[in-house]
């Protein structure tokens, strides 16, 4: 590790937090990133690439990273793993049909090296659509209960109408700031 | 710079000690000591990063990659090994530099220091050094780029415009020298 990556890891943990958040495509990433921003969310298309924003919140630093989900760019989800403090999953509760491809792809995740010191946040979205299972059946079929290795909580929410977005980042920032400020 | 501090920052059998010294007699005169070699080598990163060959490394660099990058919101995955290589260099290049600059210097060694000395670490060369870690520093750093090396673009364009014209204008322009000379 060169003099630079040193320099930014000493720098980082002082009230500033590394947020991932991942899931697969559609599942409502880039609306719930810019709507907790308060950005209009009318028109998002799918992300090619990858998303950050920089907000202060609770009086802390909040660097959200928001990864492209399509089959395709998954492979370079890794390169994004680093010096995470959350994890934010995201699903779309209406997809009923790739639950298992959601549930596979996040429990490869939380088998990487990298992520092990991260918090889980589960968010159970579209909670506003017909038809959407609800955060208890989306509990089940990701098989969470299982999960021993990661601090998680799994919420249901609206990206589009923003109910719960707070409540989820709320828990997932009280849950790191446990674990990190009182490690230091 | 004495003997003493050469040492301090020389190779890896002096760790130890580095770390003794600090942990036991901070408070004592061999803290200066330290606090010296540490200053010095501060001063020595910061001169390398105003020379022009590090100016020029940066502007090579970006000119290698500016076409890549784009003024969009979102970013491309591409962007992020350009970001993950230009880190790279930077830190070649520092370490190579203090190296020829500091007698002994040894860069595992120097962050021992640097993380002894945590609470210090602030100031504007440190502010400089962290933003080129910053990724959106970076992605605005090429963007800015870009958008100067267009604009000069368009210039050139408008000496096309002007020359392709000259066999009308040609004439009145020649004229308007000869009647200055005259």
């Amino acid at each position: 590790m060169g003099l630079l990556t040193i320099l930014k890891k000493m720098k980082h943990k002082e009230r500033e937090m590394r947020l991932l958040m991942l899931g697969l495509d559609n599942a409502g990433k880039t609306t719930i990133l810019k709507k907790f921003n308060g950005e209009d969310v009318s028109t998002i298309s799918p992300t090619l690439g990858f998303n950050i924003k920089t907000l202060e919140h609770k009086g802390l630093k909040l660097n959200i990273w928001d990864v492209g989900g399509q089959k395709s760019l998954r492979s370079y989800w890794r390169n994004y793993f680093e010096s995470t403090d959350g994890l934010v999953w995201v699903v779309d509760s209406a997809d009923r049909l790739r639950l298992e491809d959601c549930r596979q792809e996040l429990s490869s995740l939380l088998q990487e090296e990298r992520l092990s010191g991260a918090t889980l946040l589960v968010f159970a979205n579209k909670q506003d659509l017909p038809g959407s299972l609800n955060k208890e059946t989306i509990r089940e079929a990701l098989g969470l209960d299982d999960i021993k290795t990661h601090h998680w909580c799994i919420i249901g929410c609206s990206a589009v109408t923003g109910e719960n977005l707070l409540t989820g980042v709320d828990w997932l920032l009280d849950d790191i700031a446990a674990r990190v400020f009182t490690a230091d | 710079m004495d003997v003493k501090e050469r040492n301090l920052l020389g190779g890896g059998e002096n760790i130890v000690e580095m770390v003794d010294l600090d942990e036991e007699n901070f408070a004592v005169s061999n803290s200066s000591d330290s606090d010296a070699a540490f200053d010095a080598v501060i001063g020595s990163i910061e001169d390398i990063i105003m020379e022009d060959d590090f100016q020029h490394m940066q502007q090579s660099f970006m000119e290698k990659h500016y076409l890549e990058f784009d003024d969009s919101e979102e970013n491309k995955l591409t962007y992020t090994p350009i970001f993950n290589e230009y880190i790279e260099l930077l830190e070649k290049q520092l370490e190579q530099q203090l190296m020829e600059r500091i007698p002994g210097f040894n860069m595992s060694t120097f962050t021992q220091l640097l993380k002894q000395h945590k609470d210090e670490v602030s100031g504007d060369i440190f502010d400089m050094l962290l933003t080129f870690t910053d990724f959106m520093a970076f992605k605005e750093m090429f963007i800015d780029y870009r958008a100067e090396r267009e604009g000069r673009g368009l210039d050139l364009s408008d000496g096309l415009v002007v020359r392709s014209l000259s066999s009308t204008s040609s004439k009145s322009i020649t004229s308007r020298t000869t009647t200055k000379l005259k």
